[in-house]
């Protein structure tokens, strides 16, 4: 039983969460280049506070005439301490998942069940950092474990979200597009080889959809290449015939969609 | 087809509600701060959204409009759904009776990780002791003569306090630094912990042997005796807790290897964070009781004193019938897991 639920999930970066409403969504999970960002600008962060600390101590030094006293170098190994250990752990409580970091650039951590962190969580996965960032050159981490663990991973997990059963989720906003429209429009010759109702089901429209939508970022040559693979496969099912595999396509997705507006009006 | 409504008609008569949801949980993280009515609006508001998605999904309708519906209901669960606040009686319950409680019961790995301390330490400083030469082969000859040097002239004069806070924040960094690092590369199936134990181990004891044979024993010892029944226990208590996410990677009982660490986890938190509390008791007293002008006998009592306390706190501490019946709980929920999963 567990086999065929894995079976049916899609091959994607994204996980299904169950809420106590049971509905089902899914979640994108944060791969390791935007992770890397996100360390990036709360390194940025901590090390600004840092170095902030520092000018005001040497300030304060240089006016009672003792720079650096043995006191505020105290002070700033515990801030520095601080920043080490608890940066991480307090946002993450603080905001539920959000560091800085995270947040400029919408990822969020949530619990394998798609709960909100709590504290404990948060402090395991944050210590078990110094396994992730190993081997480290000087007190720059190369995560070179974080990244195999990641690798191995269907979720991007590093030994620290294994642990404390954490995953990394994108949360960006996504918008509604407009209807694709064919561009130039379909000729009545072009659409009259294909039948009123497609023996395509609901998922190979979708991808259909999703292809249309992405062909504008697509040089020309990997459009008609990505086209190749499903277009004969296609008109061998529906029997027609075409010159431009994309064009098809399109064709194919007008013809739907004509089909299912006409049903609703 | 009753219900079958075009997607254009679908997104027209719903896209007013998704935008209000959209905007009152736009601020992430602050549903909490928002009045009452608010709240419960963007309760009902989720729920409808909810029913829209699986409107979506069964109709068949576009996938970036999925898409759009999934995130912005991903979105309000993490809002609505927020963080539980804080609890202080959570934090009570933890140095109260979960954390002893949590060491007792993996009391096995806990003197597998003293022994990797300990032994390593005698060894170090008998070396040290027996020749300088072996002192010199562990540590460089520069970090030893600082070290004899810096004990050498007693604690008559006590320090300003200025160099007190100084050296405590010193101890927190380096201190709680070293027990984190011991700890958190035991998830290395336990190696982490095992090199950090040792090493520590073998570098304190060879460095007090050292300080021993230049003769200034005394000094050291007294040193040390006020903070280290906090903080070697807490370093080792540390050490225990990484080896124990290792153990659990080895030994899985059945689960499977992520599953038998996230079972180890909650008890292995609670270890980490009672040593982290003794950590941060050891610095204080390090950087402030022991290189006091006190006398040697005040610091010897006093260390008497804490030795046993923190042994009495960590045998004693949270027994009693509620923790038989929790294990009793325990064995049951392990009994029955097998048949469950």
């Amino acid at each position: 039983m567990i086999k065929r639920e894995t079976a049916r999930e899609p091959l994607d970066t994204t996980t299904e969460i169950e809420t106590p409403e049971h509905v089902r969504f899914r979640y994108h999970v944060a791969g390791p280049a935007k992770r890397a960002l996100a360390y990036l600008v709360d390194g940025v962060v901590r090390t600004g506070v840092v170095f902030f600390a520092v000018c005001i101590a040497g300030m304060a030094g240089l006016v009672s005439g003792d720079t650096f006293s043995h006191a505020s170098t105290g002070f700033l190994l515990l801030l520095y301490f601080v920043m080490e250990w608890g940066y991480y752990v307090f946002f993450e409580t603080l905001w539920s998942g959000l560091t800085p970091g995270k947040r400029a650039l919408s990822l969020r951590v949530v619990t394998d069940g798609g709960h909100p962190l709590r504290f404990v969580d948060s402090l395991l996965r944050n210590l078990l950092r110094s396994a992730d960032f190993l081997p480290s050159v000087g007190f720059f981490g190369l995560y070179g474990v974080g990244l195999v663990a990641m690798g191995r991973d269907a979720r991007f997990r590093r030994l620290g979200d294994l642990a404390a059963g954490t995953i990394v989720i994108m949360e960006e906003r996504q918008h509604v597009s407009g209807r694709l429209r064919l561009d130039p429009p379909p000729t009545p010759a072009e659409l009259h080889g294909l039948p009123q109702r497609l023996p395509l089901s609901g998922d190979e429209l979708d991808a259909v959809e999703l292809f249309l939508r992405r062909s504008g970022k697509l040089s020309a040559a990997r459009e008609d290449e990505l086209a190749q693979l499903v277009a004969p496969i296609f008109a061998r099912r529906i029997g027609a015939r075409y010159r431009d595999a994309s064009r098809f396509l399109a064709l194919l997705h007008h013809r739907a969609h004509e089909h299912r507006e006409k049903k609703a009006g | 087809m009753k219900g079958q409504r075009s997607q254009d008609d679908f997104v027209a008569a719903r896209t007013g509600e998704w935008r209000e949801l959209d905007q009152l949980v736009a601020g992430g993280d602050a549903i909490h701060g928002k009045d009452g009515a608010a709240i419960s609006r963007a309760a009902a508001l989720y729920r409808s959204l909810c029913t829209d998605l699986m409107r979506c999904r069964a109709a068949h309708y576009t996938p970036d409009l999925g898409g759009y519906l999934d995130a912005l209901a991903g979105r309000a669960h993490s809002t609505l759904y927020g963080a539980q606040p804080f609890r202080a009686p959570g934090l009570v319950a933890l140095f109260a009776r979960d954390f002893p409680r949590a060491l007792r019961a993996n009391w096995r790995l806990f003197a597998i990780s003293c022994a990797l301390f300990y032994v390593p330490f005698a060894i170090g400083l008998l070396g040290s002791l027996a020749s300088d030469e072996f002192a010199l082969r562990v540590l460089p000859a520069p970090a030893l003569e600082a070290m004899a040097h810096a004990y050498s002239k007693g604690f008559d004069a006590g320090r300003d306090a200025g160099t007190n806070t100084g050296m405590a924040g010193f101890y927190v960094y380096n201190n709680v630094g070293i027990a984190f690092r011991c700890f958190a590369t035991g998830v290395l199936f336990g190696t982490g912990s095992l090199f950090f134990l040792v090493y520590n181990g073998l570098f304190t004891g060879t460095a007090v042997g050292y300080v021993m044979s230049a003769g200034h024993g005394g000094n050291i010892w007294t040193f040390m005796c006020g903070h280290a029944p906090f903080e070697l226990t807490a370093i080792v208590i540390a050490g225990g807790a990484g080896l124990q996410m290792g153990y659990a990677l080895v030994d899985t009982g059945g689960l499977t290897r992520v599953g038998s660490l996230r079972r180890a986890a909650p008890a292995i938190t609670r270890q980490i964070l009672g040593a982290a509390t003794m950590l941060l008791i050891a610095a204080l007293i390090e950087g402030f009781w022991s290189p006091s002008s006190l006398p040697a006998p005040v610091k010897w009592s006093a260390s008497g004193v804490l030795t046993v306390l923190v042994a009495l706190y960590l045998v004693l501490a949270g027994r009693g019938g509620a923790e038989d019946a929790a294990r009793d709980r325990r064995r049951a929920d392990d009994r029955a897991e097998p048949s469950a999963s």
